[in-house]
């Protein structure tokens, strides 16, 4: 972790009369690590959120929702994460964990109840939501991780997509796919997407891809609502796709890939990260999508961190585990590494946390999330994927790439 | 040619599943003249009782078990909300119905949560090749059993004896109440048959090719809906050619949504309600609805 160019003269400044001021040294700069060097907290300068030596942070979560069982799993890693872990060895981070249901309102409601008493937002899931308090996030000065990639998120001070933007991911999937010669230059691909900002996402990347390497792309908008993939799947057949990209949500891929079976269509799958889920092995589609999915995932999976599924499954005995327990993991690792840099400065207010935050440069979160390259305003945090495959193995999907940047990560990321 | 095979094949077996739902609002409208709005979580409950149990009791008792619970869940919301409503404005009857649907959608959709729970039908996913056309047993199936419930429910309105009771007592509540029916049995009766009905279209609605119980299910019986509007709202016959159509016009539309790129892009999606449209004003009461007629 080292500070950028970014950070601006206040981050500087503010190191330097507080090392002056506490003797508080900045050796987690160049240090590389997430340990800090302060260990009296009244040597940081605070404002909102903290508490003598506790750091308060929101989570608006699913808990009940449409989204509630990834909601759990990146709630309980949250916890697991923070329950192990403290802000430069001083700090320990109590979350306020909110229900919203998945619904926006619900969100601004459940925020404006809690904003006045926590420091930064450890997680804030789904885009709706993400979008309905970016005003507030802006104006409060806070510091969020969402749990969704689409690129106008990105877009949002303070909000720190964990990885790479849908388009750049899917872009990712084509490299792969292109280097392991299951697509080739000018070959026609089917892409079904969602309408709506995650959808237009991955589809931009597939149309950058497309133009890069002469593919004819077959485009298929549906709402999330929609459940029968049959006359897409028809639609791809008769135009004679080499290729099925997906840019929607697991019940759509289970019905794409019952229907490719029952329809002949015998070719690989590609999908946005959202579109697996576990419960998806023990369904109709399993073979299909054991054999033939791809997906392109800013998260690794559970056979390269069996330490991690260890851990989870004692400290949460009755969960099935998704990758969702990595997303919550690897954006807690973010927090603590931004929460320790602002620590480092001396400032643990608001704006401090975003200064730290603005500052993160190539974080390395032990490979759980991609590698981050830092957080530029309508830039793609990351140009790296994982590549993984559907397989009974908890988790239900084993790595087959490690992370990467596709050849058309880098134009596409901004 | 292949493609239009295909789409019309999935037309087909789509809209006789939307045909199935679309009963269930006929027969109760004929029953009480009310609109009911809770088909779509009556066809979620059925599909989430399903998968629950398949597990734990097999799949065929599930199957037995879920259509009975559905039935019961309609006959409890007729028995505690409806019935006790009688005599107020159909309009309001409507709306209370949509309040129920909301309460217990929002229940199955809090348990559901964003895990897709399989239903083990015993033919899976395979499919069935006619030349080259492809379809999934499971929709072949579920249009047979589309057919001959529409045929025992289009016979059992004309001659059983609680056919012709169902139909006086849409037609003239009091009088029929006067000659003896009991009107309350009469709506208690539909809405078991409508709870049942809704239970069968999951069973297949959650096999392949759109596998898996999710909250999304539920958005299928919104759809049903201007089936049995254009249909006729007190026409089995017309619920039957309603969600053919329904099921044919959005199948075509999504599969040759390139062709129709000029109408912009998610046709498909607006397609069953500009059919209905479509239809209402050539014929207001619908394909195969009685014409109101009003003395004056």
């Amino acid at each position: 972790m080292k500070l950028g160019k970014r950070s601006g003269s206040a981050v500087v400044l503010t190191a330097v009369l507080v090392t002056a001021a506490t003797g508080c040294s900045n050796k987690a700069q160049d240090s590389g690590g997430g340990s800090a060097a302060s260990g009296d907290a009244s040597e940081v300068t605070t404002d909102v959120g903290v508490e003598g030596n506790t750091i308060n942070l929101g989570v608006l979560t699913d808990l009940t929702g449409v989204f509630a069982a990834l909601g759990n799993d990146i709630t309980n890693a949250n916890t697991m994460f923070w329950s192990d872990n403290k802000v430069c060895d001083t700090y320990d981070v109590k979350l306020d964990v909110q229900d919203t249901g998945y619904v926006p309102q619900q969100g601004v409601q459940l925020y404006s109840g809690m904003k006045d008493s926590i420091l930064a937002m450890q997680q804030t899931i789904g885009s709706p939501i993400n979008t309905a308090l970016a005003p507030e996030y802006t104006s409060d000065q806070i510091v969020n991780f969402p749990s969704a990639w689409a690129q106008t998120l990105t877009e949002i001070p303070g909000t720190g997509v964990v990885g790479a933007t849908y388009a750049v991911e899917i872009a990712n999937g084509y490299d792969y796919m292109f280097q392991k010669g299951l697509l080739k230059e000018g070959d026609t691909v089917g892409h079904i997407y969602f309408e709506g900002e995650y959808g237009a996402n991955g589809l931009a990347g597939t149309q950058a891809v497309a133009k890069e390497k002469g593919l004819k792309v077959v485009e298929a908008q549906i709402k999330s609502t929609d459940q029968d993939m049959s006359s897409q799947i028809t639609q791809f057949k008769a135009a004679g796709v080499n290729m099925v990209a997906l840019t929607v949500a697991p019940t759509q891929l289970a019905s794409a890939a019952v229907a490719m079976e029952a329809q002949g269509l015998d070719v690989p799958i590609l999908g946005s990260n959202p579109v697996f889920a576990p419960g998806l092995l023990a369904g109709p589609a399993a073979n299909k999508i054991k054999q033939d999915l791809y997906v392109a995932s800013p998260v690794s999976a559970f056979d390269q961190h069996e330490d991690l599924l260890k851990q989870y499954q004692a400290a949460y005995p009755d969960a099935t585990p998704s990758l969702g327990v990595l997303v919550g993991v690897g954006m807690s690792e973010l927090m603590k590494q931004v929460l320790d840099s602002a620590c480092d400065n001396g400032d643990l207010t608001r704006q401090g946390v975003l200064d730290a935050f603005n500052g993160l440069e190539n974080v390395d979160t032990n490979d759980v999330v991609v590698p981050i390259r830092g957080f530029e305003p309508g830039k793609s945090p990351s140009l790296e994927s994982f590549i993984l495959q559907p397989a009974d193995v908890p988790g239900g999907a084993k790595v087959v790439q490690d992370a990467f940047e596709g050849q058309f990560a880098a134009a596409i990321a901004g | 040619m292949t493609q239009f095979l295909s789409l019309l094949l999935n037309g087909i077996s789509l809209g006789a599943m939307y045909a199935l739902i679309a009963l269930g609002f006929v027969i109760i409208f004929k029953a009480s003249e009310v609109v009911s709005f809770t088909q779509g979580s009556l066809l979620l409950l059925g599909a989430y009782s399903i998968a629950r149990l398949s597990e734990p009791i097999g799949f065929y008792p599930a199957v037995l078990v879920g259509i009975l619970l559905t039935a019961l869940a309609a006959f409890l919301i007729e028995r505690l909300v409806i019935n006790r409503l009688r005599g107020a404005p159909v309009i309001s009857l409507a709306i209370v119905t949509i309040g129920v649907d909301i309460i217990l959608l929002t229940e199955l959709i809090r348990r559901i949560g964003s895990d897709i729970l399989n239903v083990p039908h015993p033919w899976g996913s395979e499919s069935v090749r006619i030349g080259e056309v492809g379809i999934s047993q499971n929709r072949l199936i579920a249009t047979g059993v589309a057919g001959v419930l529409i045929i025992v429910f289009f016979a059992a309105f004309k001659y059983s004896s609680w056919g012709v009771a169902m139909r006086a007592s849409a037609e003239d509540g009091e009088t029929a109440a006067l000659m003896g029916i009991r009107l309350g049995r009469v709506s208690a009766l539909a809405w078991i048959v409508a709870g049942a009905l809704a239970a069968v279209a999951a069973l297949f609605l959650v096999g392949a090719p759109t596998p898996g119980v999710s909250a999304a299910a539920y958005t299928v019986a919104l759809r049903a809906f201007p089936a049995a509007i254009l249909g006729g709202l007190d026409s089995t016959g017309g619920a039957l050619v309603g969600g053919l159509l329904i099921g044919l016009a959005e199948s075509f539309a999504a599969g040759y949504q390139d062709q129709l790129l000029f109408l912009g892009r998610g046709f498909g999606d607006v397609v069953p309600y500009v059919v209905m449209i479509a239809v209402l004003l050539v014929r207001p009461s619908g394909l195969f609805g009685t014409k109101e007629l009003t003395r004056v």
